[in-house]
């Protein structure tokens, strides 16, 4: 850039120039270090990942070894008490005497890799489908492609999650010579729900970026479609993808938790937040609040903590946006 | 407005044809023998020769689609397999449909009791701290999940505070409707709250854009006080943009009922799926699948319609392409 003729002072051309060369990461990192509420939910995300990765060393107990109630006293015991063989229920046990806060942490431990699972095969299967119609807009392709994602989002992804899940039955599953393991079935399942959209929004940042020059560029030194996609167009899409991950992974993880509560996700003795809910419910009247409120407030938590997260990188990634936008 | 109808109807009709494919699917995506599978341990020759004739699972893919398409479009769902053996899925359907959307249609309520005066007062404290914190409230009722929530309530109000109306159980409107309407408070807050952070969150944005146009600045400028800008201007134009919610809302309140029946103990649609899932009975859950994706989009398309009644800017939109 050339300086202008009138004669200026230093410090007022160097300091802006200087606030303008942040990398996007740093700008990124910048914008999101303002936002209380987004880094509380870095926080909140960050704390259960170190749970669910080490959840073996973390728990205090096995977390389907039972323990028998003291003389006098049945499971569920609330929290602070101990078993017959001395053994601390910080969080009280279950109705098999099962360590709760042990069991929370393995739950934890299953409920992010279920959605984790499932969100990595819907941004895969999304990011191809958008990818692809939104480089060839217009053609039949597109037009197929985007009428399947309409066609899928016509279902509430609740109960087009339940159907799946109804025509494929409960528990290991045999397509042909495939045997699917459950936690693998439900992972496509809730997946198959959510890529369109993926889908939609992958198109969409796609027709934006196929109007840069960059691509033209591209296209006239003799880089095929799938190169030109692949290699150039699919870099600039990831920030919108990952704040649509990052929202999407709250939704998920709230889908992963009602099919279990519900009774058709995991299945015991494998330990699962949802399930525990459910169990929970048996034992209100005896007033064993401690039996619903660890899982749930578990659960709670994860989901505040991606959406605050996903709303934060959102503004962060996109102030223009934010804006309109932020909460 | 005939052509932004038409062309509004031909969107639709596709996508409820497509949707209709998967759903008849579903019976054959089943690994196995889906008559076996829904028989169980009463499967006999006669039963069974009889059960393939009546879904028609001898005739070729399509012809049964068509023909299953057919029966739909004149209302026959087909007949229950294992729930109530012989009985028209649609029959089974109707009793519980009045409970479901009952139960959707007093979550709105309770999401626009609550949404409307948070999302208003939050838009004009801008930044101060009831703003701050209704919005905090906001995003921590976004996150609860509708079960977590119920079950919270029953023990709070039910258990500790010894309130029998509020342990769930369902009171049909004929036998009393306070009576009903006392047990279908809970599952409707429930229901609603989730969703009345969702409307609050969009009011509050909605409102502060209205109020960043240069119209409202106009109006300012000529004297005219905010609380009269406010209910004259501000309000109406807010809720525009707001009502293109409902549409989707449907879908998500259809969804979150199959939970909420669940805690609650409401014999609804819901309800009815899980069983359906739990026994195989592929009618049964076809039937649901199906209604639920007909009252999801002839909403969505209602909206639209409304929509572009209120703003005709979205119509002249769609007809200028």
């Amino acid at each position: 850039m050339s300086t202008p003729d009138v004669a200026v002072h230093p410090s007022d051309v160097i300091t802006p120039t200087v606030k303008k060369h942040r990398g996007l990461l740093e700008e990124v990192w910048h914008n999101f270090r303002k936002n209380r509420l987004s880094l509380t939910g870095g926080v909140i995300v960050v704390m259960a990942i170190i749970i669910a990765v080490f959840a073996p060393l973390l728990a205090p107990y096995n977390p389907v070894e039972q323990f028998s109630a003291p003389l006098g006293q049945h499971h569920p015991l609330p929290p602070l008490s101990r078993s017959e063989e001395g053994t601390l229920f910080l969080l009280g046990s279950d109705k098999f005497g099962r360590d709760i806060l042990s069991r929370a942490f393995y739950g934890c431990r299953t409920l992010l890799q279920l959605a984790t699972g499932s969100i990595t095969i819907a941004f895969a299967l999304g990011v191809l489908m958008g990818g692809v119609a939104g480089y060839r807009k217009g053609s039949w392709v597109d037009e197929l492609i985007m009428r399947i994602v309409d066609i899928m989002l016509s279902f509430p992804s609740l109960v087009l999650a339940i159907a799946l899940v109804g025509a494929f039955g409960i528990g290991r599953t045999q397509i042909g010579p495939f045997s699917l393991s459950n936690m693998f079935k439900i992972a496509i399942v809730i997946a198959i729900t959510y890529s369109p959209a993926f889908a939609r929004v992958m198109r969409g940042v796609v027709l934006q970026e196929t109007a840069e020059d960059y691509v033209d560029a591209a296209k006239m030194s003799g880089g095929s479609g799938w190169q030109i996609l692949a290699g150039e167009i699919f870099v600039n899409t990831i920030p919108p993808l990952i704040v649509q991950a990052s929202l999407n992974m709250a939704t998920t993880v709230l889908t992963s938790a009602s099919l279990s509560f519900l009774g058709l996700g995991l299945q015991p003795p494998r330990p699962s937040l949802g399930i525990m809910l459910n169990e929970a419910r048996d034992y209100l009247f005896g007033g064993a609040w401690w039996y619903a409120l660890v899982p749930g407030t578990f659960i709670l938590l994860i989901i505040l903590g991606f959406n605050l997260l996903g709303d934060g990188l959102r503004d962060s990634l996109d102030p223009r946006q934010a804006r309109r936008t932020r909460l | 407005m005939g052509v932004y109808l038409f062309k509004r109807l031909m969107l639709a009709v596709p996508t409820l044809l497509g949707a209709s494919v998967i759903i008849f699917l579903l019976i054959h995506i089943a690994p196995g023998d889906p008559v076996r599978v829904m028989l169980g341990p009463m499967d006999d020759p006669a039963l069974r020769a009889k059960l393939v004739r009546q879904l028609g699972l001898d005739l070729p893919l399509h012809e049964q689609y068509l023909r299953w398409l057919g029966k739909a479009l004149q209302g026959d769902l087909g007949i229950s397999v294992t729930i109530q053996r012989g009985s028209p899925v649609l029959e089974l359907l109707t009793q519980r449909y009045a409970i479901t959307l009952e139960l959707a249609f007093l979550s709105i309520i309770v999401a626009l009791l609550i949404a409307v005066p948070a999302g208003i007062t939050s838009a004009l404290r801008q930044n101060r701290l009831s703003d701050h914190v209704s919005r905090i409230v906001a995003m921590v009722g976004v996150s609860v999940p509708n079960f977590f929530l119920g079950i919270m309530l029953i023990l709070i109000i039910g258990v500790f505070l010894h309130q029998a109306w509020a342990t769930g159980g369902f009171v049909p409107l004929k036998t009393s409707v306070r009576e009903n309407l006392i047990r279908m408070l809970l599952p409707a807050v429930a229901l609603g709250t989730a969703y009345s952070a969702l409307l609050m969150r969009m009011l509050r944005s909605s409102m502060l854009d209205v109020m960043s146009q240069d119209y409202v600045r106009t109006a300012r400028a000529m004297g005219i006080g905010w609380p009269s800008i406010i209910r004259q201007d501000v309000v109406k134009n807010a809720l525009i943009p707001v009502t293109t919610v409902f549409g989707n809302s449907i879908g998500y309140l259809l969804g979150g009922s199959i939970v909420t029946e669940t805690i609650f103990r409401l014999p609804g649609v819901g309800r009815l799926i899980i069983i359906g899932v739990d026994r195989r009975d592929y009618p049964v859950i076809q039937g649901i699948v199906l209604t639920i994706v007909l009252i999801r989009i002839v909403v969505n398309l209602s909206v639209d319609i409304l929509y572009s009644v209120i703003d005709p800017r979205i119509r002249y939109g769609a007809e200028g392409e």
